[in-house]
């Protein structure tokens, strides 16, 4: 027995105790709560959602026998994050984010996510809607706006996206004011539209108070709260300038439905002195927003009026037609005889003759087929006439036109080249590939612990590798070395497995 | 320097000096310096770990700035920043894993120098460049951050676009051997890009009705599948895995090429001013100033046929850019207030929780801590290298282990790296299939570089068009003198390469 051998029984035996640390747990019911409780977001990290949860994180340390870790799933404007908490377990330990925006997302996404899914168990934070435009423009009251608008010239509000939030508050103001000359541009993102709005490129950004916190040349014209923000005692609010307009976002916390009462209570209780904490309203201060706790019933009430109202508008502004026109044949049909066609074009190239076709061509082939179902697949987009932008179908259009003609030409000056002889071993890639799927799929049912070292076994045998003691040190040392790095160091969760939940 | 009011030239100098003496006095304590290490350490394992970009960095590392004072807060997350730039060109020599978006252009030349046995030269080539970058980039944004904020703020959609269409033309120095199947593999990731909501109407094109691909393909998993798998896979094929030892040798007996580095200065110091200009621009960022810069490098080099095939200007290019726009991304961030990216946007809500606001206001009321931060990114850049030269030693041990027992692990570690970026296990689907192609595409000799391009350029290029028609029309793009220029420099960037090869013809 030599050093090797000694280290490689030394990483078994940590790895062993690793999983029974691991699994331990398992089948034992601990009182609630007894492990780490996850705040889900459907940003990345830096928004002002992933910051509330972080700041309710750090302060729920006070009030908490648990600590509460915040994960991100950004994706489709939080689907993504309200999928993946309807999939966990209804046991209180996984609490998602909700913002005001997930209404828009769920009627424009059509998801199979219901509202009635989750139970809204607290409302932080309101978030005052704001209209704020350049000094330079000398917009500075409501007033302004109307006459700017009725000047004729088309007036122009910005801000981040198309049946956002911040759109449904542009057309709930233009409807308050009785202004119809006006336009709205999607900028995208919110730092380009405060960019632009820097810049003096259009009239009106819609925003929040906070944007233009330490920027100089903007100014709030109004904000559509109740009162006036603490931190902001100079701007008026749209009651005070006679127009009756109060639109906020707002930022709370929901459960999956299923959750035992038990949890729910003790989890309000906690968001509760959280929200009284002197810690949460400097907070809020500082961020320009009002705090607002709301408990189950308050904030359930308040949801169901604002779905209503959503609806109201994204209808107006044309937002729930449907763009893509069905396919009369499965997607999956038509890629299939597109293909096929394919196949046949490079055969008659090369004169019926398979061993003939060079792999390039096949590449190429193969690249052209993926290019014209995605041709085939824009001529289902329709978009209504009333919509004045470009069309989408344009740009991929292009980029397809340019990738055929192209394979085209390479279609053409690869015939009767010379095949090189090289050394090759497709089986062995192949082999590998199959071991990686079943690598991703075994992991989803017996957790990345066990599944890891069984994968790097199995990948350096195939690749003729047959060291024991390294083979052991190495498969077995990765699980202990990504436990150490990604869940001690990071606080990234690795899959324990559908089995073990 | 932002001046302030009672500004006079000798109040101004008078007032940096004295701004710079708070500054120090801010970050010469001990929980800061304590900070700039533990974030130097911290950033380099991020960015060496692929999957870990920058950004997620920064923002896992913001919590543990809540407990902390505003100074000492902003300095690690500002090292973890800088340090995960440079740490992301290790792999992407090491392994060809570009561990960091802006570490891809570092694998054209870094992991061909390795694989000729010479990766200590690459990893010390890169380390030096990120070391001048970083430094480069500091002294920038001290001395001119108020001009750059102008010019980041002049960016309209048509600027945007016109960059977009010159990184496109980069692909002709990418191309390789046959500049066709160069072209062919951008338009794939042109098209690829495409897939996901469209950049004006709430409605998802090409998903086919797949939940996880309403919103695209995410990025970093597609450019691990096409840089690790594909290089694995290919190398398996080619049997490399069962070569005898002697055969992928690592000469560890290498000595730190200082002659070869010295000589390297100009194309640093271009470089890093590239990287830091193009940083300071909100949202185009680093991963595109390390392909202008790399490309730039190419086009001045006395050597352009040694690119992509172990030039060691070619690792040093993108490198001191990759670094230098780490000060550029600060410009905005700092003078306006406007993250330029995923990072500076973490950054940015760091600012907020220790009640500072960013912009013009900053500078005047709290400059010790402007200063201090600009004093420890400085510091940051010094002790970065030192660690680097521990870590080089490190990492050529692992570089010379048997590939049979290397690829397993690699293969490993894509998987994880690509499974946390959304805790998505579909993700790691899209880097099994983007490894699958870009082994395809390789055994046909097509270069995956240019696919990784369009992914990046694709989406700028067609959002800041359509944006710029809704606003106005096609003349725009040719009236407006920032437009204009840069895509005169596409024109030139595009023929530059075949008129330099007739030029030498005829010359001879």
């Amino acid at each position: 027995m030599s050093t090797k051998h000694y280290i490689a029984g030394l990483v078994i035996i940590l790895y062993l105790g690793l999983l029974g640390y691991l699994y331990s747990g398992i089948g034992r019911e601990a009182a609630y709560p007894s492990k780490p409780i996850t705040i889900v977001v459907h940003s990345k990290p830096g928004s002002a959602i992933d910051f509330m949860a972080r700041k309710t994180a750090a302060i729920a340390k006070k009030y908490s026998k648990v600590p509460f870790v915040v994960e991100n799933c950004p994706g489709t404007q939080g689907v993504v994050a309200m999928q993946h908490v309807i999939d966990s377990k209804a046991d209180g330990y996984t609490m998602l984010g909700v913002t005001k925006s997930f209404l828009s997302t769920l009627i424009v996404n059509k998801s199979k996510v219901n509202l009635d899914d989750f139970r809204f168990i607290a409302n932080m934070i309101s978030d005052p809607e704001a209209i704020i435009a350049s000094r330079k423009r000398n917009l500075l009251t409501l007033k302004d706006v109307i006459k700017d608008a009725n000047s004729g010239k088309t007036q122009v509000w910005i801000g981040p996206g198309t049946g956002s939030r911040d759109h449904l508050m542009a057309l709930t103001t233009w409807k308050t004011l009785g202004i119809d000359n006006v336009k709205w541009i999607d900028y995208k993102s919110g730092p380009q539209s405060v960019l632009a709005i820097m810049r003096n490129e259009a009239a009106i950004y819609v925003g929040n108070p906070a944007d233009i916190k330490g920027k100089t040349g903007l100014n709030i014209i109004a904000i559509a709260s109740k009162q006036r923000l603490p931190a902001l005692p100079d701007v008026a609010t749209f009651k005070e300038q006679g127009y009756n307009l109060d639109e906020s976002m707002w930022r709370g916390f929901a459960l999956k439905r299923g959750v035992p009462d038990e949890a729910v209570k003790y989890l309000t209780s906690v968001l509760q002195k959280v929200v009284n904490d002197k810690d949460w309203k400097l907070y809020c201060n500082e961020t320009y927003v009002f705090s607002n706790f709301e408990d189950e019933a308050q904030f359930t009430r308040r949801i169901h009026r604002e779905v209503k109202n959503t609806k109201h508008y994204l209808n107006k502004a044309g937002l729930l037609v449907e763009y893509v026109k069905k396919s009369r044949l499965p997607l999956s049909i038509v890629f299939l005889i597109i293909t096929a066609g394919m196949f046949l074009l490079l055969l008659a190239i090369n004169r019926f003759r398979i061993r003939f076709v060079e792999y390039s061509q096949w590449v190429a082939g193969g690249i052209m087929s993926v290019a014209l179902f995605f041709f085939y697949q824009t001529t289902l987009f329709q978009i209504p006439d009333e919509i004045n932008i470009t069309s989408p179908a344009l740009i991929p259009e292009l980029w397809i036109v340019v990738l055929v003609v192209l394979c085209l030409m390479l279609i053409f000056t690869e015939m009767n080249k010379p095949e090189t002889e090289q050394v090759s071993d497709i089986k062995t890639v192949w082999i590998v590939i199959a071991l990686l799927f079943a690598y991703l799929v075994f992991m989803q049912w017996a957790g990345y612990y066990l599944t890891t070292p069984l994968f790097i076994l199995a990948a350096m045998y195939v690749l003729k590798y047959r060291k024991t003691a390294f083979m052991i040190t190495g498969s077995f040392g990765f699980v202990l070395f990504s436990y150490l790095v990604f869940n001690l160091l990071l606080h990234i969760d690795l899959p324990q497995g559908w089995w073990f939940i | 320097m932002i001046c302030r009011k009672d500004g006079g030239l000798y109040n101004r100098s008078m007032g940096a000096l004295n701004d710079f003496w708070l500054g120090l006095q801010e970050f010469g304590q001990f929980l800061p310096i304590l900070m700039m290490i533990t974030g130097v350490v911290i950033g380099i394992m991020v960015g060496v770990l692929p999957g870990l970009s920058p950004s997620i960095g920064v923002a896992l590392m913001l919590p543990v700035t809540f407990g902390l004072d505003a100074i000492s807060a902003l300095v690690l997350l500002v090292s973890v920043y800088l340090a995960s730039n440079y740490g992301g060109s290790i792999t992407a020599i090491a392994i060809n894993t570009p561990g960091t978006p802006g570490a891809v252009a570092t694998t054209f030349d870094g992991y061909e120098l390795t694989k000729k046995g010479k990766p200590l030269y690459a990893l010390m080539t890169s380390l030096t460049a990120s070391t001048v970058g970083g430094l480069v980039g500091t002294i920038i944004l001290i001395l001119f951050s108020v001009p750059l904020a102008k010019i980041a703020l002049s960016f309209e959609s048509y600027e945007y676009f016109a960059l977009g269409v010159f990184g496109l033309t980069i692909i002709s120095s990418l191309a390789g051997k046959s500049p066709l199947k160069g072209f062919i593999a951008s338009g794939i990731g042109l098209l690829l890009v495409t897939i996901g909501f469209d950049t004006q109407l709430p409605f998802s094109r090409f998903s086919m009705g797949i939940p996880q691909l309403a919103e695209g393909v995410e990025f970093i998993p597609a450019l691990i599948g096409l840089f690790a798998l594909a290089e694995i896979f290919y190398r398996i094929e080619k049997g490399d895995h069962i070569q005898p030892k002697e055969a992928a040798r690592v000469d560890l007996s290498q000595t730190i090429p200082v002659k070869q580095l010295v000589k390297l200065k100009n194309v640093m110091l271009r470089s890093s001013v590239i990287g830091t200009l193009v940083g300071c621009i909100p949202g185009a960022g680093g991963t595109i100033a390390t392909f202008i810069a790399y490309d730039s490098a190419k086009n001045a080099s006395k050597h352009p046929g040694e690119f992509g095939k172990g030039s060691l200007e070619g690792v040093a290019a993108p490198e001191a850019a990759n670094n230098g726009s780490v000060g550029g991304a600060l410009v905005p961030l700092l003078t306006l207030g406007i993250p330029g990216s995923a990072s500076t946007a973490v950054l940015l809500g760091a600012l907020m929780i220790h009640k500072l606001n960013p912009g013009p206001e900053l500078f005047s009321k709290e400059p010790g801590l402007v200063y201090g931060v600009f004093i420890s990114l400085f510091f940051a850049n010094i002790f970065m290298f030192f660690v680097g030269l521990l870590g080089n030693k490190l990492w050529i041990k692992i570089i010379a282990a048997p590939k049979s027992l290397l690829y397993p692990l690699i293969l490993a570690l894509s998987f994880i790296g690509s499974y946390f970026i959304q805790n998505s296990v579909f993700d790691v689907g899209v880097c099994i299939a983007f490894g699958i192609m870009g082994w395809l595409l390789k055994r046909g000799d097509f270069p995956t570089a240019p696919v990784v391009l369009g992914l990046i350029l694709g989406k700028m290029i067609e959002e800041n068009l359509r944006l710029s028609l809704v606003k106005g029309d096609w003349t725009d793009f040719f009236t407006r003198p920032g437009s204009l220029i840069i895509i005169a420099l596409a024109v030139v960037s595009l023929f530059l390469p075949y008129l330099k090869k007739k030029l030498i013809k005829i010359a001879k």
